[in-house]
């Protein structure tokens, strides 16, 4: 029965006696091979303290509820095998650069507000056909990348152009970067064969706190748990611009 | 609480686009410029010398083109910096553009004045 030890930031900003940053270490003890750092955090639930705060969801990296600061990188907590990180010692942070709710939980509002923004669904201007819409392989295969990320906000918070706009420099929300997350859904759907909602969506997305407020800095690529390449999608929405403007190209 | 997102900001794709093809420019005309400045027939660097070179209209033109490039990408880039910080409102950003738009035509007339013998 193997041991584990876990090093947890924690915080509760709401408590007046002891609102400040400090870090905890608990012995977590497994049964057999495996433990994820989500079920570490459980255990430290139920055994140590149950008003450990953190995110979870789908247990199974679909629903991006977990992603934490894990070891020094952007982890989903419930996809991260302890085994895999070659270390006993676990330290689990919430991710930074977002504001704190408590703990491991962080504020997602100006996250999700900016991915509703570029208009993340698809949008028809055609007649419905009597049945689905026919896409080829070849142009299902654009999307691929895309359509995988599960909006765990890891690209978000790694992101320096999305830090540098914070709100200690005292401008207003509404004038930030949009971050990775929000771009590369916009991407998604920009690319896909059967969207026609380009003309709507491209002033979302073209603008200096869109796509231009990006410069390659590529810490989303590495931050990415699903592996996904948010630059990648962006610098197709800067090349997309120029095509759309200048040559009048549907996509 | 759902947080307001709505913005002034419009466009940007044209300062994207000269930004690169002031990149290109920049890497030709550099090229040529320091390979008939330093490189092939570098005589004295008296003024008659350097008057001579200059008296070939092509490498004036290179001249020039050169220095609206350089201020272009120069400024243009100090612009997106900037615009990260504290110029992050649309009316904060077009303030700045316009101040360095006139800084850069300033340059660019100080510039062509002094190549003026040459050109004329
Ligand atoms: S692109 Fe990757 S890191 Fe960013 S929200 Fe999607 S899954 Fe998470
Ligand atoms: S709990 Fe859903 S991604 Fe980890």
């Amino acid at each position: 029965m193997p041991d584990i030890k876990f090093r947890v930031k924690r915080q509760d900003p709401g408590d007046n006696n002891n609102p400040e940053a400090h870090w905890e270490e608990y012995t977590v003890h497994y049964e057999g091979e495996n433990l994820t750092v989500l079920e570490g955090l459980f255990y430290i639930q139920e055994k140590f303290d149950g008003s450990l705060s953190f995110r979870f969801c789908c247990r199974a990296s679909v629903c991006g509820s977990c992603a934490m600061y894990i070891n020094g990188a952007y982890r989903l907590a419930c996809q991260t095998n302890v085994k895999h990180l070659d270390t006993d010692l676990i330290t689990v942070a919430p991710m930074p650069h977002l504001p704190l709710v408590k703990d491991l939980v962080v504020n997602m509002d100006e996250f999700f507000a900016k991915y509703e923004y570029v208009m993340p669904w698809l949008v028809r201007h055609s007649p419905d056909p009597e049945k689905e819409i026919i896409q080829s392989p070849k142009e299902r295969k654009k999307i691929d990348m895309p359509v995988d990320c599960i909006l765990c906000g890891s690209c978000y918070s790694s992101c320096p152009s999305v830090w540098s706009l914070g709100a200690s420099l005292g401008s207003k929300s509404e004038e930030y970067y949009l971050g990775p997350a929000a771009l590369l859904k916009a991407y998604r759907f920009e690319v896909d064969s059967r969207d026609e909602g380009g003309k709507e969506r491209i002033a979302r997305w073209n603008n200096e706190r869109g796509i231009y407020r990006c410069h390659t800095i590529m810490n989303c690529v590495e931050a990415c748990p699903k592996e996904l390449n948010p630059t990648e999608g962006i610098q197709w929405l800067k090349r997309a611009a120029v095509r759309r403007k200048l040559f009048r190209k549907a996509k | 609480m759902k947080a307001e997102v709505v913005s002034a900001h419009k466009g940007g794709m044209w300062a994207w686009l000269f930004q690169r093809i002031t990149a290109v420019l920049l890497i030709v005309c550099l090229a040529i410029h320091l390979l008939f400045t330093h490189i092939l027939n570098i005589g004295e660097l008296d003024y008659e010398n350097v008057a001579n070179r200059l008296a070939h209209g092509t490498l004036t033109a290179v001249d020039i083109i050169l220095l609206a490039a350089a201020l272009y990408h120069a400024l243009n880039g100090f612009r997106m910096v900037l615009m990260d910080y504290w110029f992050t409102s649309r009316t904060r950003a077009l303030a700045l553009t316009v101040v360095l738009w006139v800084v850069g035509v300033a340059f660019m007339a100080y510039g062509t004045w002094a190549l003026w013998p040459w050109i004329s």
